[in-house]
């Protein structure tokens, strides 16, 4: 592999001269760290022997590897970070990255042949969109396959990718021109006074002639099935898709299993409905907006008349999330591609800034649009304070309907946080003396309520009895079978 | 007369005698054939042969008198005219209501105990034994009707005492009201009050008690059914709500032609929900919205409504009706399973046991169950199902739904720490129990034995992240080895047929896999009463068939009445409960094959 042209060793250093960087970071995914030893001394070598520009190597992100990790920087008191590999092209918040998206091989001639034959026999205008890792070859299969299908009139969008250069954003809520969205632009550019809609989507751009929708278009998808995919999917759901897998060069027409997630994410959004107490997991300490984000969830469930607790975990698991049962449903805040998690080995499920949004604001609707980006969540709805309904919800999971937790009216809960906890134990022990031995619990609103129902409160105190207990001889050995355990299977 | 018409009666016109025996003259006749069913025979014959010349003057003697439009009719609607006019239905049926059903002012009476919940001395419960129009207002709201206008539902129910008037504030105390708490509980006023007779509505200034009213301007608030009474009567207790004997087994998946008419669909599920008590509408995990009712004729009526009355005609697609089935065990576990949390610290054995018979249909009706004395409990467990006193007193939870049909019970001896974990293991049991190991449906009548646990000696080592995951797979993992089966949804049919249709009905039957328990005459009828049990599953179609097979001279009636084991093994390739199994998890979005005990086991 040459190392020179795939990771674009002299791009990356004009980058760091042009702009004197000191101390850089070089941030790698799991499945090229490898490689990074090589990077860093081509790098240096590129970057000429007398300069003292310090290179530091990161590895092991907290969060998803495809967003700039700036905690990590600054630990080292990075000036930029340059990533390498699949990327979101989410944008920083405080640092400049460069991003290096790699450059997957793809054969070009077998892909224009496959998508040419198929493009003949459906006749709906084109965009086409690709993983980042095949940027570098689009400009070729854009030559070919106007060359191989010269006389039909197809309409064909390339996306463009949009910089690989990031950024910082002073204002998020401030959109320059390139991260506007949704939104019609007049540009002036060689080709006139063009007016159209412009999209973007994990990193890449188009523009759609005035008049158009995306439902109009046939999706091309030029890429592995990865995050960046089913993010595709999802946004576009109205969308026809059709997937052109390079590393095994065939077209792929089927796409239920993605559209399958998207009937799961519906029914992840009617179960938000029916909790009464949301984790927020922090999934992202890099992606601009990120804290806005948080308060405006927080905001959120607060005026659903539910408890929200944030939890800064890294990166989610089965076992990490379990440690809070009391949470029925989980907010995962990230960037755009690593925000759907689903598993079934989770115990509360995990859902997405969006889905929150329609699960808790009540009187929303699930109309098949599906935003998975901060910024265009956030420009998309700015809170509403509205007027409850004074009907009674409809629960899908218990099949009827269902009395909500009336949201307090003052909010003494917030004011005396402290005492929250007593407050709590004091009502619950009320109840609990009526009924002391029964196996039902209530359900809670709050966690203080929560570990009141709980049957385990702690460590018994023996006030009676205070001679000391008899000395014991623990266990030893390995958790895997402590000694004695061993010979006893063994034994068996 | 009267009772002359009936039994072993005969009469002879030619000799104008009453005999007890045929006497086997031409003319000799039994009494109901002579005088009722004859004369009706031959006016019919007359309409729908035209003979008018002979009809009129027989109608004449009859005294009944057709207009003269009504004289032009012809054959069929001739004779059904005739017919109306002379034994109208409605005054023959309405007659039979004020013979054999009771007066609200007599029945209320003996009713009151049945009806009321609160203390049989309040004043309430006075008034309703009084039928006392002068008393506090006490209505129960049974059935949510649609209205003309879209969205709008008229609260139907019985007024047991004093009136309700238009323009009332009444008190709405809903189905999980408890008295003295302001929960399920709301004040509104009446907009107006209404009489439905037949499909015809008449709105009336106040209606008393004795009556069935319709009101508008309360659908918001009541959501199923409810109870009204005085804005001022903060001590009522509410009315019993009404039980319904059939479960909604049978169900199909929804789903809309055009994506973006879901919310429509959305909304026509609510509302149907509302309209009729038995429909369940609900989700499942996958996302498919699911309609459940009790049988298949049930649900082609709901679908009906759903799609014309509550989505304005938006189209909506269908899956063909699919039963929902229970996972339960044959046997006890073969060995004592175990698996290891993520950290690999801790430990928890247990086994599986299928619960006693009866047990589970015990906790079904509520005899036992979480909310009991344990004393009381363990004295059903230890005299009805020969449990050991210690062990009844040691059980954990029930489940799925903290009420369920299955449970965990503690059979550990001397575990420290036990008593941190057991909320962790009740909220994996939970969850397991909901969503089976073989295709994630409930659980049935499972034991599940903690036999021993070894726990870590730090307690951030043992929190419920490490426990919870852990449980779930030693439930799946003790499930698999204790002989794992599918029950299956059965429905009581019952069949009234003539003799000569029995060997239709039985080959049918058999062909459907149900069988007949019961089979006797009906007492002074060539009608046979035939009932049999016959699986939900094979139960679509079953009608069409049997009325094609004995050209349509019975007609089934089907309810739920308890659920059977396939006593094929689901984990055996190629039998009928794995194609079942394989069935669910397809439609299901779950992976084919059944997840192997290895993934839930561990080794020491």
């Amino acid at each position: 592999m040459d190392l020179e042209l795939n990771f674009e060793i002299s791009r990356t250093a004009e980058f760091i001269l042009s702009r004197n960087f000191t101390r850089v970071a070089l941030q790698f995914p799991d499945d090229l760290l490898k490689h990074s030893t090589k990077v860093v001394t081509c790098l240096r070598n590129k970057l000429g022997l007398g300069n003292k520009v310090g290179l530091f190597v990161m590895a092991d992100t907290t969060f998803g590897s495809c967003c700039v990790d700036e905690v990590g920087a600054s630990h080292i008191g990075a000036d930029c970070v340059i990533h390498y590999g699949h990327t979101c092209l989410s944008s920083t918040s405080t640092l400049p990255a460069f991003c290096v998206f790699g450059k997957a091989s793809i054969n070009i001639s077998c892909c224009v042949e496959k998508l040419s034959s198929y493009f003949g026999t459906n006749g709906k205008p084109i965009v086409v969109l690709y993983g980042l890792g095949y940027a570098h070859a689009i400009l070729q299969i854009k030559g070919a396959l106007v060359e191989a299908m010269p006389k039909t009139k197809l309409e064909l969008i390339f996306s463009d990718v949009m910089c690989s250069i990031i950024n910082p954003l002073e204002d998020h809520r401030k959109s320059d021109g390139l991260q506007e969205c949704l939104g019609t632009y007049s540009s002036g550019n060689s080709l006139g006074a063009a007016t159209g809609t412009r999209y973007s989507l994990g990193g890449l751009t188009w523009d759609l002639p005035e008049g158009q929708r995306m439902e109009d278009y046939l999706l091309l998808w030029i890429g592995p099935e990865n995050s960046a995919f089913s993010n595709v999917v999802l946004t576009f759901n109205g969308c026809e898709i059709v997937r052109y897998d390079a590393t095994e060069d065939q077209l792929v027409t089927d796409v239920s299993q993605q559209k399958r997630i998207l009937k799961r994410r519906y029914y992840l959004v009617e179960r938000a409905k029916d909790a009464n107490m949301v984790g927020i997991l922090v999934g992202t300490l890099g992606v601009a907006g990120y804290l806005h984000m948080i308060h405006q969830m927080k905001e959120l469930i607060r005026l659903a008349g539910k408890k929200a607790y944030t939890l800064v975990m890294g990166r989610p698991n089965p076992a990490k999330l379990a440690n809070f049962p009391e949470c029925d449903v989980f907010i995962y805040v990230s960037c755009a591609q690593t925000a759907l998690l689903d598993s079934k080995e989770f115990l509360a499920p995990v859902i997405t800034p969006f889905e929150a949004m329609l699960a808790f604001s009540s009187g929303s609707q699930w109309t098949g649009a599906y935003i998975l980006e901060f910024r265009d969540l956030i420009n998309s709805s700015q809170l509403e304070v509205r007027k409850r309904p004074e009907e009674a919800r409809f629960s899908f999971l218990k099949g009827g309907y269902v009395e909500d937790f009336e949201p307090r009216e003052n909010g003494d809960e917030d004011h005396e946080g402290t005492l929250a906890l007593a407050n709590a134990t004091e009502k619950a022990l009320q109840l609990r003396d009526r009924d002391p031995d029964s196996l039902v619990k209530g359900t809670a609103k709050s966690g203080a309520e929560f570990f009141v129902t709980r049957s385990y409160h702690g460590l018994e105190m023996h006030a009676n009895s205070s001679s000391p207990e008899p000395y014991l001889i623990g266990r030893s050995g390995k958790a895997s079978g402590y000694k004695g355990e061993k010979s006893e299977a063994e034994a068996l | 007369m009267m009772e002359r018409l009936w039994g072993e009666n005969f009469f002879d016109p030619a000799i104008k005698n009453w005999t007890t025996k045929n006497t086997r003259s031409a003319t000799c006749k039994r009494g109901f054939v002579q005088f009722c069913y004859e004369p009706i025979k031959q006016i019919i014959n007359t309409c729908m042969n035209d003979q008018k010349d002979k009809l009129w003057p027989m109608l004449n003697k009859l005294q009944v008198t057709m207009k003269s439009d009504e004289k032009d009719l012809m054959g069929k609607p001739l004779m059904k005219r005739v017919m109306q006019t002379w034994l109208p239905a409605s005054r023959a049926l309405l007659e039979m209501m004020i013979f054999h059903l009771p007066s609200p002012s007599k029945a209320q009476k003996y009713r009151v105990e049945n009806l009321y919940e609160g203390p049989l001395d309040d004043m309430y419960a006075n008034a309703i034994r009084n039928c006392d129009p002068e008393g506090p207002l006490m209505l129960y709201v049974s059935k949510m009707i649609p209205a003309s206008d879209k969205g709008r539902f008229f609260a139907f129910g019985r007024v047991f005492s004093g009136k309700v008037s238009t323009g009332l504030k009444v008190r709405i105390m809903g189905p999980n009201y408890v008295p003295g708490e302001k929960k399920d509980l709301c004040v509104k006023s009446v907009q107006r009050t209404v009489i439905w007779m037949g499909k015809k509505q008449e709105t009336v200034e106040d209606v008393p008690c004795g009556n069935t009213v319709a009101m508008v301007g309360l659908d918001q608030f009541i959501t199923k059914n409810a109870t009204l009474t005085n804005e001022k009567e903060v001590d009522a207790h509410p009315i019993r709500a009404m039980k319904f004997s059939v479960s909604p087994v049978v169900r199909v998946a929804v789903q809309c032609r055009v994506a973006s008419d879901l919310p429509k669909l959305v909304e026509g599920l609510k509302r149907l929900s509302k309209s009729d008590p038995m429909v369940v509408c609900c989700i499942e995990e996958s996302g498919e919205l699911i309609v459940a009712g009790a049988g298949e004729l049930h649900l082609e009526i709901c679908l009906k409504d759903l799609q014309e009355d509550f989505m304005g005609g938006a189209e909506i697609i269908r899956s063909d009706p699919v039963a929902s089935f229970r996972e339960t065990v044959l046997e006890r576990s073969c060995r004592t399973v175990m698996s290891k949390s993520p950290n690999k610290h801790n430990r928890l054995y247990m086994e599986a046991r299928p619960l006693e018979e009866g047990l589970a249909e015990a906790i079904d009706d509520g005899r036992i169950g979480p909310r009991d004395d344990p004393k009381n409990r363990s004295k059903i467990l230890a005299e009805e199902y020969g449990w050991d006193k210690d062990l009844a007193k040691k059980i954990w939870c029930f489940g799925p739904e903290t009420t369920g049909p299955n449970m965990v019970v503690d059979m550990c001896k001397g575990v420290q720490y036990l008593n941190e974990i057991k909320d962790s293991v009740v909220a994996g049991f939970q969850w397991a129990s909901k969503e089976g190991a073989l295709a994630e449906e409930n659980m049935r009548g499972i034991c599940f034995e903690v036999c021993d646990v070894v726990l870590h000696a730090d307690a951030i080592h043992r929190g419920g992240g490490q426990i919870i995951p852990t449980a779930r797979r030693v439930f799946y993992a003790s499930q698999l080895t204790a002989k794992p089966r599918l029950l299956e949804p059965v429905y009581l049919v019952e069949i009234q047929a003539p003799e000569q249709a029995l060997g239709g009905i039985y080959s049918v039957l058999n062909q459907k896999r149900g069988h007949v328990f019961e089979e006797m005459q009906r007492p002074g009828t060539p009608l046979y009463n035939i009932k049999a049990f016959l699986p939900v599953i094979e139960s679509f179609g079953f009608s069409s068939t049997l009325r094609a097979a004995i050209s349509g001279q019975a007609f089934p009636q089907c309810v739920f009445d308890h659920w059977d084991m396939m006593s094929s093994d689901p984990l055996e390739p190629g039998s009928q409960a794995a194609a079942h199994v394989a069935d669910i998890r397809c439609r299901k979005g779950l992976r084919e094959q059944i997840t192997p005990l290895s993934e839930y086991e561990d080794r020491l």
